[in-house]
């Protein structure tokens, strides 16, 4: 008897699901436990609040990761979308509401220039991306003259910046855009044409194009979801930390990235869940919050953060060599 | 015409040997950043008084704090360039040491500016224009304690549940941020010790072990100087058992404070953190904001524009021979009271 494919797509499928979802449990559980003052309410508000942006450009590379690429530029390109928008604010001396604008838009602007560079000029999505990587630390830079821009922060004017996007009262506002922005991700990737595309894109590019679907337009698409999401994710930087300096934000992208493979999605592409991603920034956040509690010092939790990617991604591929192993049968 | 055109040429010859001549001192200011506002306050003293004292300068400044080799390079570049002085922030005194060997060899004058170039090869260095940062910070633990029922809660710690009293620095190679660290735990162990027994835990470099210390001073040092970083360090220190007080010893340490409690929000009366002290260093818009609500007890500030102003004046008088000796440009306390004081408002810079 034929054991139906989907089966052991559908179980592989629910492992994976699964895993994720139960670790980040665990790790609460555990900091709860053992940490000092973990289990407060403003603990939970922080590790929330260090996860907006974070989450907002996971949201966005997770697009483009399926298809198979990279987006190396997204950390860059989200501090230089805030940066811009504090300039139009503070210099320009545009509205606030105004000036917010900008900063998505830029990073759209960044995103449909890296899908256009790998789409129509064939660069590798590690070559292109990087390159717009330095570019925007370079252009926010110059824009802003290399000053800081501060945002307005509680208690001075246009604090309702904050009220909007950051805080009201005690309530973590924030929280709502996050929630929103993984819905519409996720209704994207699932429930439309273009996240079809976008995994048939990561499975196999050519046979996609040869079914006559125009996969390089798509694939800008991805690119240009995923650059918007960073500009979007600016936004919530600024609105968490106030403060934005140009030419930083190198290796935030780094932190995104391990958050969507430890929620499971493959960097060789075609597979990945948006639950996954989420769930992926929420442990990355508690890990980030957690390990404090226990009075382990800072750079102990880079160096634990960095053994929790390596093992997510054995785990993968555990699971993907046992989902292999299970689909030998199938062929007899 | 054949006159007309040896009478221009000759024009152009001694116009031209007139310009060499006068041509500007040329003076490299190589400093840490310009992205904080400090920097900026610097940046601005240094050209007027550039304009003040007729020399070409230039202005370096590396993206970030963290940035050593660029600031490195840069230094490299500006020698290469022959100047006739360099003013120099060092972000790490040893990595710029085969540099300072060079200048002397090749006999241009370093002045020192801001955090300045310590442990410099000798004659390296012939000035240097600085806050003295021990001083400064001592600054913030004197204030704290006359806080009113500052000792009261100090008397009352006990060993079995110690008071901690906490300094958030951004790391510790920089000699301005470690001296400042160093000044604000030597001033607040001397203070405190006279009242209970004191430790100072957190990082080696501070530590001073006590059995049975009711007062502990706990030293947080950020592992990058990233605002993300930076604000998970604050985090930490705000979920300590017995903390009374933080002190910032940077812009950049208040700024992860500030983003650890809502812009310093929650450090108001009745709100969490409401019981926590917290003083700063610098200015900066989020800060001022923190001062003006009352969130923060007060900051230190130092004079950024006599600091850039005087590395130029100071390397102006080096280049032309003049004898110079250090400065220290000072530092104040400021509170809500007297922010908009006019002596303060001129200090504390956006």
């Amino acid at each position: 008897m034929q054991i139906p494919k989907n089966k052991v797509a559908r179980k592989h499928f629910s492992m994976q699901s699964l895993l994720a979802p139960a670790a980040l449990v665990i790790l609460y559980a555990f900091f709860s436990i053992f940490g000092n003052r973990f289990l407060t309410m403003s603990k939970f508000m922080s590790i929330l609040e260090s996860s907006y942006y974070i989450g907002f450009m996971a949201f966005g590379v997770t697009f483009v990761i399926i298809t198979g690429g990279i987006d190396l530029s997204i950390g860059t390109v989200m501090m230089c979308s805030a940066v811009i928008g504090g300039v139009a604010f503070r210099t320009w001396g545009l509205p606030l509401h105004v000036a917010l604008i900008f900063v998505p838009l830029i990073g759209l602007i960044f995103g449909v220039t890296n899908g256009l560079m790998i789409s129509k000029l064939h660069l590798p999505p590690f070559i292109a991306t990087l390159g717009t990587m330095m570019v925007s630390r370079g252009f926010g830079a110059i824009v802003s003259n290399s000053r800081t821009q501060n945002y307005p922060a509680i208690g001075s004017a246009d604090e309702w910046f904050k009220h909007v996007f950051f805080r009201y009262q005690n309530f973590p506002i924030g929280v709502i855009y996050l929630v929103v922005f993984f819905l519409i991700a996720w209704f994207v990737l699932n429930k439309t044409r273009f996240g079809r595309y976008v995994f048939a894109i990561g499975s196999n590019e050519e046979a996609t194009r040869l079914s006559g679907v125009k996969a390089d337009n798509w694939k800008i698409g991805a690119y240009a979801l995923c650059g918007l999401f960073a500009g979007l994710s600016g936004v919530f930087y600024a609105a968490t930390y106030t403060t934005c300096t140009p030419a930083s934000g190198n290796g935030e992208e780094l932190n995104a990235i391990a958050a969507v493979v430890i929620g499971g999605t493959s960097m060789a592409g075609g597979a990945g869940t948006m639950v996954g991603t989420l769930i992926g920034v929420l442990i990355m956040a508690t890990i980030k919050a957690g390990l404090p509690s226990m009075n382990l010092q800072q750079p102990w939790q880079l160096f634990i953060t960095g053994l929790v990617v390596i093992g997510a991604v054995l785990l993968d591929n555990a699971r993907n060599k046992a989902a292999a192993k299970a689909r030998i049968p199938t062929k007899g | 015409m054949k006159k007309l055109v040896s009478i221009a040429l000759a024009l152009v010859l001694v116009l031209g040997s007139v310009s060499l001549a006068m041509a500007d001192m040329y003076i490299s200011v190589i400093s840490k950043g310009e992205q904080h506002a400090f920097w900026q306050a610097v940046r601005k003293g240094c050209e007027d008084a550039a304009a003040e004292f007729g020399v070409t300068m230039f202005y370096y400044g590396p993206p970030s704090e963290s940035d050593i080799a660029l600031q490195v390079d840069a230094l490299k570049a500006e020698m290469d360039k022959g100047p006739a002085a360099l003013a120099l922030a060092s972000l790490s005194t040893e990595s710029v040491m085969a540099e300072l060997q060079a200048c002397i060899e090749l006999g241009i004058p370093v002045i020192g500016f801001d955090s300045g170039v310590p442990n410099a090869p000798e004659g390296s260095i012939y000035a240097t224009a600085s806050t003295n940062n021990k001083n400064a910070a001592a600054l913030a633990a004197e204030e704290m304690m006359k806080l009113e029922g500052f000792v009261d809660v100090l008397s009352a710690a006990t060993p079995e549940s110690p008071v901690v009293i906490a300094v958030l620095s951004q790391d510790a190679t920089s000699e301005s941020v470690t001296g400042r660290t160093t000044g604000f735990v030597e001033k607040m162990a001397e203070l405190a010790g006279e009242i209970g027994t004191v430790a100072v835990v957190g990082h080696d470099l501070w530590a001073v072990p006590a059995d049975d210390a009711s007062i502990k001073i706990h030293v947080e040092i950020s592992a990058t100087t990233g605002i993300g970083d930076v604000t998970n360090s604050a985090n930490a220190v705000l979920n300590m058992d017995g903390l009374l007080a933080i002190f910032c010893s940077n812009e950049g340490t208040v700024n992860g404070l500030l983003a650890a409690t809502g812009d310093g929000s929650r450090l108001a009366e009745g709100e969490e953190y409401g019981n926590i002290i917290v003083a700063g260093f610098d200015a900066g818009a989020p800060q001022k904001n923190a001062i003006r609500n009352n969130w923060f007890v007060g900051s230190v500030t130092q004079d950024p524009y006599r600091i850039g102003y005087l590395a130029v004046e100071l390397a102006f008088r080096a280049a032309s021979g003049e004898a110079v000796e250090d400065v220290d440009t000072g530092a104040k306390w400021y509170t809500s009271v007297n922010i908009d004081d006019p002596d303060i408002a001129i200090l504390v810079y956006d």
